[in-house]
């Protein structure tokens, strides 16, 4: 027999019993094609292209999970960054992009459709203004549109006025959604060090240097590396990372195999891996659950920065070897409201804001689906996302902010924003004032690239 | 599919053990003209397991047409059924 009867039921137990699945498989599409002065005829062809690329995506996708036996939770387009095209517009407003991109998700029965970007790490064109001053209106009148902006990077350094008029677009599209929350902010992230291959939403965007179209796989699989944890007993660090490669070296395979055969379906060729581990809100599938596994009473203890990059580490090493191309953000997502392990560690008081930040600063991306009080100012927003850029332009990795403000409600209250997005806690944030700082206006400068001590 | 180029597929059949699930699971793989190579079984703890190499090129029906047809007989011998091809196992547990 070619495989024992052990090996199969390991496999079919990581989607049964341990909640394994391929969060997503993201479609990429070049709209450099598009472009045109008369921002309708735009969307006309955004709207053309984007359902002639990606038309066999869902079906394909279907069939792959009947084959294989492992659900593909979320189908995905990402597109080139909207404000590349928005300079052209003589109107300014880019917001029928975002319905045109809506429509066709939804024509297709794609799950969620990002790339209403802007890379502004530099400095802010016509384009990008145009950009995001659509933002709140992109957000809150689709369903579908996810948006992100690149505010700094290792390179440029951090544009504060670009972080100052993300902050204002965090507050507006908050208030715009509070019948539902302030839900707009969920599809909105903000970068310093943007990857142009991310499969995961809300960030992805088909980046400048990617070809005309591109199949990207993200997987998902807290859930088989705490299984693997809860029954292996007392391990020493090295032991524990072995087992931990191990496994996410498993799971990464069946994405690598989703990949292939998607691109072999639909022609559209394989781009990369994201190795992430990203959680659900499902009982078990928890990043939190593996750091208390691995010997932490509660997730924001002292200790717990040392556990998620012992973690994050192992799940890219493991990861490595399994896929052609690992690629997007590859690391441990720590998504606070999509992760019940993380929200039950605020609820216990365990787990701060602060924490979370120095969370960030080994893990994968950064203070993602925090949220905090509708009440919160403008200019702590814009502290918060300068603090978040400043961890990622130092130590040249992508961090991310994707704050939700929900209008009404205060640290200790809990909002429910439904589906993979979850339910938690609001998170209290300093009350002290950044103002003049965050108002200085310009750039932080790069960091020196030598002398790293 | 090339005639003569196999299409491996994996059945697993887990469940309550009774008389009758072998019969019953072997009997409907030969009405789709499914080919089983080879077979492994276990009793696990009082747990029926059954894991079946089989080979789909000569299938008289679609995978798909197999998939549900297949979960029928399952679900009248209440065990479960999982019909995968073999490529993700030969990933996840061979380099």
């Amino acid at each position: 027999m070619l495989f024992s009867l052990e090996e199969v039921i390991e496999t079919i137990s990581q989607v049964g019993v341990e909640t394994f699945d391929i969060r997503t498989i993201t479609c990429g599409i070049n709209l450099h094609s598009c472009i045109d002065p008369d921002v309708n005829r735009c969307a006309e062809k955004v709207y053309e292209k984007v359902v002639k690329i990606a038309k066999d995506l869902v079906p394909t996708a279907r069939a792959i999970e009947k084959k294989f036996g492992i659900p593909i939770v979320n189908k995905r387009i990402s597109v080139s960054p909207i404000a590349h095209l928005a300079g052209a517009f003589t109107e300014p407003t880019a917001v029928p992009i975002a319905y045109a991109l809506d429509q066709a998700a939804k024509d297709l029965g794609i799950d969620y459709v990002a790339g209403f970007s802007a890379l502004i790490q530099k400095g802010i064109t016509r384009g990008d203004q145009i950009l995001l001053n659509s933002i709140p209106d992109a957000l809150c009148q689709t369903d579908r549109v996810c948006s992100s902006v690149n505010i700094g990077s290792s390179q440029a350094g951090i544009n504060m006025d670009g972080v100052y008029r993300m902050a204002e677009i965090v507050k507006e599209a908050a208030e715009r959604s509070k019948d539902k929350n302030g839900l707009a902010c969920a599809k909105l992230v903000v970068f310093c060090n943007a990857v142009e291959d991310n499969p995961f939403i809300a960030g992805s965007f088909h980046g400048p240097g990617e070809g005309e179209a591109i199949l990207n796989v993200g997987i998902s699989g807290p859930g088989v590396v705490r299984a693997a944890l809860e029954n292996a007993g007392n391990l020493s660090f090295g032991e524990l990372a072995e087992l931990i490669k191990k496994v996410s070296f498993k799971i990464t395979r069946v994405g690598e195999l989703v990949g292939r055969e998607a691109s072999k379906a639909t022609g559209i060729p394989f781009g990369i891996i994201d190795l992430s581990l990203a959680p659900t809100p499902a009982e078990g599938d928890s990043i939190s659950d593996i750091l208390e596994l691995m010997g932490l009473e509660r997730t924001g203890c002292h200790g717990t920065t040392a556990a998620l990059a012992m973690l994050n580490d192992a799940v890219k090493k493991g990861g490595m070897m399994a896929a052609t191309y690992a690629g997007g953000l590859s690391g441990a997502f720590i998504p606070l409201t999509e992760d019940a392990g993380m929200c039950r560690a605020v609820e216990a008081g365990a787990l701060n804001i602060q924490k979370l930040e120095a969370m960030t600063c080994v893990c994968s991306v950064g203070l993602d689906m925090v949220a905090i009080p509708g009440d919160t100012p403008v200019d702590v927003i814009a502290g918060i996302i300068a603090d978040e850029a400043a961890i990622g332009m130092i130590n040249h990795k992508t961090t991310a902010c994707r704050l939700i403000p929900v209008p009404g409600m205060v640290a200790g209250d809990v909002v429910d924003f439904g589906g993979l997005l979850g339910k938690g806690p609001i998170i209290a944030v300093s009350k002290e004032m950044p103002t003049v700082f965050v108002r200085r206006g310009g750039r932080i400068p790069p960091p020196v690239h030598s002398m790293k001590n | 599919m090339n005639q003569n180029q196999k299409e491996q597929v994996v059945i697993t059949v887990l469940g309550a053990n009774k008389p009758g699930i072998l019969a019953g699971i072997t009997r409907a793989i030969a009405d789709a003209n499914v080919n089983v190579e080879d077979v492994s079984q276990k009793i696990m703890q009082d747990l029926f397991a059954l894991m079946m190499m089989t080979d789909f090129s000569q299938a008289n029906c679609s995978f798909e047409t197999f998939q549900s047809r297949m979960q029928e007989v399952a679900d009248q011998l209440k065990v479960r059924i999982f019909i995968q091809h073999e490529d993700v196992f030969r990933f996840q547990h061979r380099l």
